[in-house]
C-alpha cells in the first residue's frame, strides 16, 4: 500500500499510548456498567472500527488529502444540514445519522475536516505574513459547520471547533496582541451573552455550577456527586468494581461522561496520575510530530486535530473533578461513544500520517 | 529565507503550547491531588454517608416470668411504618400516598411528621405503629415500584403481655422514652423504656442492647447488601415472687363479687408479693406500640382512676384492722395480759366524751382473744387510753403501718398513723388524749395503704419481723449461667421479738374471728386454721354524709379484710381492700378464694372455681376490664 521505508517511520510509542487508553476506558466502562454489556461490546467494536479508521487515515498521503480538503469539507457541511434535516432525534437533539446496524455522529468528524481545511488554506498560504483577510476567512470557515452543529444542538461539540482555529491561526502567526483582544472581547461579552444568549436551561446550569448546594437534589447534584466521587478515591483508590458512587448510581452517565470519576474512584490518585501521564505523553508526542513535519501543512494539521483533542480532554477532566459545568463532552479514548472513539483514532492516523511522510517529497 | 523564519516562529510557538499543555496538566494533577489526597476523608465520609445506612435494631426486652414460671409478658414482632425523610424528593406527594395507601386520615400523617421536623432527615419517622399486614402489603407493593422509595417498613419486637390487665399496676407498662429519660440514661430517640411499675424500676435489666445494621445502599434507597450486622441482645429475663393463681384468683373474684379495690398477699417468711392487685385496671398492650390520645384520655379523666395502684397509692383509713396494732402495743408493753378482762356494756366514756361500742347491748366481760374475735371497740378504747398515741405510733411503725413499705415500686406513698411530733409538726397543734381513743379502733387521722396492713399482718404472721415487700427474685442474663437468685433486700428495720404470749393470744383471736363466732367467717376454709380481721372505713363521717345528702360521689363505706393462713406457721399474709362494699365481711370471701388457690396449688389439686352466690349482671364501664357490678351496687349513692 505505500512504501516499505514509511513502515520505519510510524510512531510506535505514541500508538501504544493511545491503545492504552483506550484499554483503561474500556476497563472502566465495563466496571462502571457491571460487567461485560452490550455497552462494553460496542464500545470494543467501535476500538476496531477506529483502528480500521487509523489505518486509512495512515495510508494516504496528507498531501493529496490536502488537495482535497475543499471537497471534503463540502461534503462535511451538507452531511451536517442534512442532519439538520434528516437525523434521528434523540433526548431533544438531532445529531445522529442511521446507518442500519449503527448509529453516525457526523459532528464529531467535524473536527479532523475543520483541521485539515484550516491547514491547506493557512499552510500553503503564498504570502508572508498572516493577513486579516486570512484571519476573517479561517473563521468563516470554522462558523460555518460551528454554527450547523450549535443548531442540532449541541453546543459541547461546536465549541470544541473553536480551540481548532485559535491554536491554527496563533502557530500560522496571529499576532498575540489578538488573543489579548479576544481575551478582554470574552470578558466583555460574557454576561451579555448570559442574559441574551443562553436559554434557561444553560443559564440554570452556570448558576448551579457556582453554587451547587443552591439546588443539591437536582442540577448541581451531578457536580457534588463528582467531587464526592473523585475525592473518595483516595490515593489508592477502592478497587476494580469496588466504587460506591458509580456502581451503585450515585454518578449518573458514569460511562459516558464521567468516566474519568469512575477511574479516580477506582484507581485513586495513582490511576489517576497513570491517565494523565498518558494524555500528557500523547499530546507532547504528537507536538513533537508538529515540530516535525515536513511542511506546514503537516504542522498545522496535527496542531488542529490535537487542539480539539486536548481541549476536550482539559474539560472533561476538570469536569469529572466538579470543577466546570457539566457539559456533554465526552473523554476522547476512554469513555463509551463509537463515533467520537472512530473520529479519535481517525484523527490520530492522520497526525501518525504527518510524522511518518516527514522525510518523503 | 522565508521559511527559515517560519520554521523559527513555529518553533517558538510549539514551545508556548507544550508549556501551556504542563502548566494546565500540572494544574489537573494538584487539583486531583487536593481532592483524593488532601481532602480524601471528608469526601469519603461523604460517600459513605451516600451509600450506608445504620438501621438499629431493636432489641426484645426481658420476658417476664411468675414464681412458678408462668410467662406474665413477652414480646411479639410487629411492623413500624416510617418516612425517612433524607431519600424524599416530594414530602407532600409522600404524606398524601402514605395516607392513602394506609388508610389513614391526611391530617393524622402530616401532625406526625411535623412533631419530629426538627430531627435529622436520616432518621425515619415512625408514622404507623403495629401496622396491619394489609397496610405493609400496600406499602411494600408501593416501595417495590419505587413510588415510596423514603417509605421504610421495620420489623420490631413489641410488649405484649398475653394475661392483659392482669397484675397491670405490678408490672407496668413500655413508653417512648421522654426527653428527660433521654438526657438521664443516654438513651437514643424513640427509644421504648419502662414507664411505670416492674418495667420501670428494673428497666435497665429489662432492656438489652439495641444491634445494628449497617446496609449498602444505591441511590435509590434500595437496600444492595448487609455490610455488618451486629445483633441486638435481649434484655435479661426475670422472675417474679407473683403467683399466677392467686393473682387471677383475686381479680378473678373481685370481678364476681363485684367490687373495685385493691389486694395484697405476701410470704410472710421473705416479704415475696405474691399477689398484687388495684382494680379497674387497664391493658397495657394499648401501651406498647405508642398508646393513642383517646385512650390515654379516657384513661386520665376516668373517675374511677384505672391508672392509680391503689395497693401503694391509695390511702385509706384502716378502721377496726388497726385494733391488731394496738393489741401488739398493750401486750408487748405489758399494760394487760391476754387473759385480764375488760367489761363491755356497750359504751364507755373518756374525757368527758361517750365513745359508744358497735353493739349497743355491750359484749360483756371481754379477753383479748374474745375481745378479737368480736372486735369490741370499748376493750380497744381502754387500751388506747393506757398506750396513749406514741405508744400506738411505735408499734404500728415496728408492724410496717407507717412510712413506705420499700417495695421495688414506683411512686408509692407514706401510710401515716399519728403521734404528737407529726400532730405538733403538721398542725402545730398538742395531741389531745381524747383523739387517741378514736384511734384506738381505727378511726381519726389514720391514713394507711393497703400494702402497709398486708405487711402488718406479715409481722404479725412471722412474730415479729418486718419484712421488705419485694417483687424480683431471680434473673437470667441468658449467659448460660441459669436462673441467678436476687437476694431478699436487708430489712433497714430493727426486729423485734414478739413475746410468745403475745403471738398465741393474736394468732387465737385471728383465728377465732374467722372459725368462731367473729366478724370474718365468710373467710373460713376447712382445716386450714385462716386467722383474719375484718375492718369498715369510712369515707366520710355520718354528720357528713347527712350534709352531704344527693350527690354523685359514692360515700359509702370501704371494707377491709387483713388475714394470714394457717394460724401456725403462717405461709400468706395479706389484705383485701373492697372499695364501698360497705363491711368489711363483704371482703372476705374475695381472700377466701385467694387461699383457696394458693393451698389447692400447694397440694397438687385442681384449683377452686369460684362460686358466686348472686348472679352479678355487667355494666357498661369506661375500661375494657369492666369487673361485674351487682344490682345494689349499681344503685348509686344509697344514703
Amino acid at each position: 500500500m505505500f512504501e516499505r521505508r514509511l513502515y520505519f517511520h510510524i510512531d510506535w510509542l505514541l500508538i501504544a499510548a493511545v491503545f492504552a487508553l483506550c484499554a483503561i476506558g474500556l476497563a472502566m466502562i465495563y466496571s462502571a456498567t457491571g460487567g461485560p454489556t452490550s455497552i462494553y461490546w460496542t464500545q470494543i467494536y467501535a476500538i476496531g472500527l477506529g483502528t480500521i479508521a487509523m489505518i486509512a487515515c495512515l495510508a494516504v498521503d496528507y498531501r493529496s488529502l490536502g488537495d482535497k480538503s475543499h471537497l471534503i469539507f463540502l461534503a462535511m457541511v451538507l452531511t451536517l444540514v442534512g442532519v439538520l434535516f434528516f437525523g434521528e432525534v434523540r433526548g431533544g437533539s438531532r445529531r445522529w445519522i442511521d446507518l442500519g446496524p449503527f448509529n453516525l455522529q457526523p459532528s464529531e468528524f467535524a473536527k479532523a475536516t475543520v483541521a485539515l481545511m484550516l491547514a491547506k488554506m493557512l499552510g500553503e498560504s503564498r504570502r508572508r505574513a498572516l493577513t486579516n483577510n486570512d484571519l476573517i476567512f479561517a473563521g468563516v470557515l470554522t462558523a460555518v459547520p460551528l454554527l450547523l452543529i450549535a443548531r442540532q444542538p449541541d453546543l459541547g461539540t461546536a465549541v470544541t471547533l473553536l480551540p481548532i482555529l485559535l491554536t491554527i491561526t496563533y502557530v500560522a502567526g496571529m499576532p498575540v496582541r489578538y488573543l489579548g483582544a479576544l481575551a478582554l472581547v470574552a470578558i466583555v461579552a460574557a454576561p451579555v451573552a448570559y442574559q441574551f444568549g443562553l436559554e434557561d436551561y444553560q443559564r440554570e446550569r452556570i448558576s448551579t455550577f457556582l453554587d451547587p448546594e443552591q439546588d443539591a437534589r437536582g442540577a448541581g447534584y451531578q457536580q457534588i456527586q463528582a467531587r464526592i466521587t473523585v475525592g473518595s478515591g483516595g490515593v489508592w483508590g477502592k478497587g476494580f468494581t469496588q466504587g460506591t458512587q458509580g456502581q451503585l448510581r450515585f454518578l449518573p452517565v458514569s460511562h459516558n461522561d464521567f468516566i474519568f470519576s469512575v477511574l479516580a474512584e477506582e484507581q485513586g490518585f495513582v490511576g489517576v496520575i497513570v491517565a494523565l501521564g498518558l494524555y500528557l505523553f500523547v499530546i507532547m508526542r504528537s507536538i513533537e510530530a508538529a515540530r516535525l513535519a515536513k511542511d506546514r501543512l503537516g504542522a498545522y494539521l496535527v496542531l488542529g486535530v490535537l487542539a480539539s483533542f486536548t481541549f476536550q480532554v482539559v474539560y472533561n477532566i476538570t469536569m469529572s473533578a466538579g470543577l466546570v459545568p457539566v457539559k456533554g463532552l465526552t473523554l476522547p479514548l476512554m469513555s463509551y461513544g463509537g463515533s467520537s472513539m472512530i473520529a479519535t483514532l481517525a484523527g490520530f492516523g492522520l497526525i501518525l500520517n504527518v510524522r511518518m511522510r516527514r522525510f518523503t517529497n | 529565507m522565508a521559511i527559515a523564519e517560519d520554521r523559527r516562529r513555529l518553533t517558538v510557538r510549539l514551545r508556548w503550547l507544550r508549556a501551556a499543555v504542563f502548566v494546565v496538566f500540572g494544574l489537573l494533577a494538584g487539583v486531583f491531588w487536593f481532592f483524593q489526597v488532601a481532602q480524601h476523608a471528608r469526601f469519603q465520609e461523604m460517600a459513605d454517608n451516600n451509600h450506608q445506612r445504620t438501621l438499629a435494631l431493636r432489641a426484645p426486652r426481658g420476658v417476664i416470668y411468675d414464681r412458678t414460671g408462668q410467662v406474665l409478658v413477652e414480646n411479639r414482632s410487629s411492623f413500624n411504618i416510617s418516612i425517612v425523610r433524607e431519600h424524599t424528593r416530594d414530602l407532600d406527594r409522600t404524606i398524601r400516598l402514605l395516607a392513602e395507601v394506609t388508610g389513614i386520615e391526611e391530617a393524622k400523617v402530616r401532625e406526625v411528621v411535623d412533631r419530629h421536623r426538627r430531627e435529622p432527615s436520616y432518621r425515619p419517622i415512625v408514622v404507623v405503629q403495629d401496622a396491619t399486614l394489609a397496610q405493609v402489603a400496600a406499602v411494600t407493593a408501593r416501595r417495590l415500584d419505587f413510588e415510596l422509595p423514603d417509605i421504610v417498613v421495620q420489623e420490631v419486637p413489641t410488649r405484649q403481655y398475653p394475661s392483659e390487665a392482669l397484675a397491670a399496676h405490678l408490672i407496668g407498662y413500655v413508653g417512648e422514652a421522654s426527653d428527660q429519660q433521654m438526657t438521664d440514661d443516654g438513651l437514643p430517640s424513640g427509644a421504648v423504656v419502662g414507664q411505670s411499675g416492674v418495667e420501670r424500676v428494673y428497666n435497665k435489666t429489662l432492656m438489652g442492647a439495641d444491634g445494628a445494621r449497617r446496609v449498602v445502599v444505591n441511590s435509590v434507597g434500595r437496600e444492595i447488601r448487609t455490610l455488618e450486622e451486629l445483633p441486638p441482645s435481649e434484655g435479661q429475663r426475670v422472675q417474679l415472687s407473683l403467683n399466677f393463681a392467686m393473682q387471677r384468683a383475686a381479680e378473678e373474684a373481685f370481678h364476681a363479687y363485684g367490687y373495685w379495690g385493691a389486694a395484697v398477699v405476701l410470704d410472710p417468711r421473705s416479704g415475696d408479693v405474691l399477689t398484687l392487685t388495684s382494680l379497674p385496671s387497664y391493658d397495657p398492650n394499648d401501651f406498647s406500640t405508642g398508646i393513642d390520645r383517646a385512650t390515654w384520655a379516657a384513661l386520665n379523666t376516668d373517675k374511677l382512676r384505672p391508672l392509680q395502684n391503689r395497693a401503694i397509692q391509695g390511702r385509706y383509713s384502716p378502721g377496726s384492722t388497726f385494733k391488731i396494732a394496738v393489741a401488739t402495743a398493750a401486750l408487748e408493753e405489758g399494760l394487760i395480759t391476754p387473759d385480764q378482762k375488760i367489761f363491755c356494756p356497750g359504751g364507755a366514756t373518756f374525757y368527758g366524751r361517750r365513745f359508744k361500742c358497735h353493739l349497743a347491748g355491750g359484749h360483756g366481760m371481754m379477753d383479748m382473744r374474745h375481745a378479737l374475735e368480736k372486735s369490741c371497740n370499748v376493750y380497744f378504747y381502754t387500751l388506747g387510753n393506757m398506750l396513749g398515741v406514741d405508744r400506738i405510733h411505735e408499734y404500728s411503725e415496728k408492724l410496717g403501718l407507717v412510712g413506705k413499705s420499700g417495695i421495688d415500686l414506683p411512686n408509692e406513698i407514706e401510710s401515716i398513723v399519728p403521734s404528737t411530733e407529726w400532730k405538733r409538726q403538721r398542725t402545730g397543734e398538742k395531741w389531745y388524749a381524747g383523739e387517741t381513743i378514736s384511734v384506738a379502733i381505727g378511726q381519726g387521722q389514720l391514713s394507711v395503704t393497703p400494702m402497709s396492713l398486708a405487711l402488718m399482718m406479715a409481722t404479725v404472721a412471722n412474730g415479729g419481723t418486718r419484712v421488705v415487700p419485694r417483687i424480683v427474685t431471680a434473673v437470667d442474663d441468658g449467659r448460660g449461667a441459669g436462673w441467678q437468685p436476687v437476694p431478699p433486700p436487708a430489712s433497714p428495720f430493727k426486729p423485734f421479738l414478739m413475746k410468745p404470749a403475745t403471738i398465741s393470744a393474736l394468732h387465737d383471736g385471728l383465728w377465732m374471728a374467722v372459725n368462731g363466732s367473729g366478724t370474718a367467717t365468710r373467710a373460713r376454709i376447712a382445716g386450714r386454721d385462716v386467722s383474719g380481721k375484718t375492718g369498715t372505713a369510712q369515707v366520710i363521717s355520718n354528720q357528713g354524709k347527712a350534709r352531704a345528702g344527693a350527690t354523685e360521689k359514692d360515700l359509702r363505706d370501704h371494707g377491709w379484710f387483713v388475714f394470714f393462713a394457717p394460724r401456725d406457721n403462717p405461709e400468706v399474709a395479706g389484705v383485701v381492700f373492697a372499695e364501698h362494699s360497705e363491711h368489711g365481711y363483704l371482703a372476705a370471701p374475695i381472700a377466701k378464694h385467694v387461699m383457696e388457690t394458693y393451698f389447692a396449688q400447694k397440694d397438687g389439686l385442681p384449683l377452686p372455681v369460684l362460686k358466686v352466690p348472686a348472679p352479678a349482671t355487667p355494666a357498661p364501664a369506661p375500661v375494657p376490664t369492666a369487673p361485674l357490678r351487682t344490682a345494689a351496687n349499681t344503685a348509686g349513692p344509697d344514703r
